[in-house]
């Protein structure tokens, strides 16, 4: 296993978890079925937090396949700066599908406002398109049969016009490093953005655990919308961290264990709510207890959120800890 | 050139700073470093939860029960000194010949300070009513915000800013 076998692993997944996220959305609108938006909602939150380690592990493939000539470096770039567009339009895809969801939690009977639902159902059009074209800008990489009697140099149709909201992959990164200053303001919204997470969540989880008993549970849930907001300030001021510096982070075992352990606090989230531990906790009043399954997830939730922290901390002594094929 | 007063080059060539800064070991310096950002997220974070819910966020909360955060803001400052400390023990003459690290250091004793005014004022006598709590809270808590994240800004910008990673030779 390598970082070039992590990326194949991954790379359908954007692709075909937008389509599948996009086609239940649409399904759920057809049949007005209130279960089913939910769950395409949830898998778009779901597929926009797998396309982070997707798009990490490219740089990692890249390194390996650089070395092979018959690869014209133009392709890589041209993939690169296609997923780039793509990663950053899922995400805003991903965002406006945890607003749909809470928006739904909180107005459950009341319905929901077209306008966000217009704004997911475009945004997610957009992303299943653009992925695609990141899948064929890939293909176009390692499948020679594919682009036998294509100039590729051309590009036609639609396909002209999305490459002229592509960025240069590399153009991309010396902007990133251009001032100092730019990355010292970066990293420090990654921090303001850490405690605005943590507090918020750390103080949910703590009232699960039993510890502000005398807080009733619904209130402080309703904090989950600045948790929220603190994890995209750091999800987006994490991804221009590494296109400032990819190889800096994607040689790095920190790096990517901290990854897995973002990816373990989206399972424990979709686990919170989709078991009825949410259900449980949901309506507690001042003083009550929560039951155990609430307070496992409470507890795995605060243990993985230190986890990212130590694991980011560490990630400036591990650089160089993968070898690069 | 003027040099950075000699005790920083004692205290960089004590066995104990030498080992902080160089060891290859996982538990030296990233293992400091790494409780000293624990304790800016429990103290921080708790004290942004209490600010934010002066401020008006999230009013059915109820103020009085959340004095108990005082206890873990506490245990974050007081993570925070110790890691401090030994952060300072590895890096003397990178932090102390950095105006932003006396920044950094006026920034938290403000923000401590606000944090016990906030404990006295607002939360000391446990028969105020949310309103009058939430009126003598609300600028002291403006206050608390901006001063912790000046504090954090400044604490980062002490990568970005110093004059001397080590004592020069």
């Amino acid at each position: 296993m390598n970082l070039a076998h992590l990326h194949l692993l991954l790379n359908h997944i954007p692709i075909i978890g937008a389509i599948i996220g996009l086609g239940l959305l649409v399904v759920s609108l057809a049949t007005k079925s209130d279960d089913l938006h939910r769950a395409s909602l949830t898998v778009l939150a779901a597929i926009a937090l797998l396309s982070l380690p997707a798009f990490f592990s490219g740089v990692g493939a890249q390194g390996a396949i650089r070395k092979d000539t018959a690869v014209p470096a133009s392709l890589v770039e041209r993939h690169e700066g296609s997923a780039i567009l793509a990663l950053f339009v899922m995400e805003v895809t991903g965002a406006l599908a945890l607003v749909g969801l809470w928006r739904r939690h909180r107005l459950s009977k009341a319905g929901h406002s077209s306008l966000s639902l217009a704004a997911v159902l475009f945004f997610s059009l957009v992303t299943a398109g653009l992925m695609a074209r990141v899948g064929s800008t890939g293909g176009d990489i390692r499948h020679p049969e594919i682009r036998v009697g294509q100039d590729l140099s051309a590009e036609t149709g639609l396909s002209a016009v999305v490459s002229v909201f592509e960025p240069s992959p590399v153009k991309f990164t010396d902007l990133m490093l251009l001032s100092k200053w730019w990355w010292a303001f970066m990293m420090d919204m990654h921090f303001i953005g850490l405690a605005l997470l943590i507090g918020t969540v750390g103080v949910l989880d703590l009232r699960m655990l039993g510890f502000l008993k005398q807080v009733p549970v619904a209130p402080l849930h309703r904090l989950m919308p600045w948790a929220m907001a603190g994890f995209g300030v750091n999800t987006l001021t994490g991804i221009l961290a590494f296109i400032g510096m990819p190889t800096y982070y994607t040689f790095d075992v920190a790096f990517w264990l901290k990854m897995l352990t973002l990816l373990l606090l989206g399972l424990n989230a979709a686990a919170f709510y989709l078991s009825d531990a949410f259900q449980s906790v949901e309506h507690l009043g001042a003083g009550e207890d929560a039951p155990p399954l609430a307070k496992f997830f409470a507890a795995s939730s605060l243990v993985l959120w230190f986890a990212v922290i130590a694991l980011g901390r560490y990630i400036q002594s591990y650089t160089d800890t993968i070898p690069v094929q | 050139m003027t040099l950075p007063p000699l005790f920083l080059r004692a205290i960089e060539e004590s066995g104990f700073s030498a080992w902080l800064r160089g060891s290859e070991s996982p538990f030296a310096f990233y293992f400091v470093l790494l409780f000293h950002t624990f304790g800016l997220a429990l103290l921080v974070g708790a004290n942004a939860v209490i600010d934010l819910r002066l401020l008006g966020i999230e009013r059915e909360i109820p103020l009085m029960p959340l004095k108990r955060l005082f206890g873990i803001m506490w245990v974050g400052f007081a993570i925070n000194a110790a890691s401090g400390v030994l952060l300072l023990v590895a890096y003397p003459t990178k932090a102390l010949t950095n105006p932003v690290f006396y920044i950094k250091l006026v920034l938290i004793a403000i923000a401590v300070w606000m944090m016990r005014k906030l404990k006295t004022q607002v939360f000391g006598d446990s028969s105020s009513s949310e309103a009058a709590m939430m009126a003598r809270g609300r600028s002291l808590a403006k206050w608390s915000l901006a001063l912790w994240i000046g504090a954090i800004s400044a604490g980062r910008l002490l990568a970005y800013t110093y004059t001397y990673l080590i004592f020069p030779c």
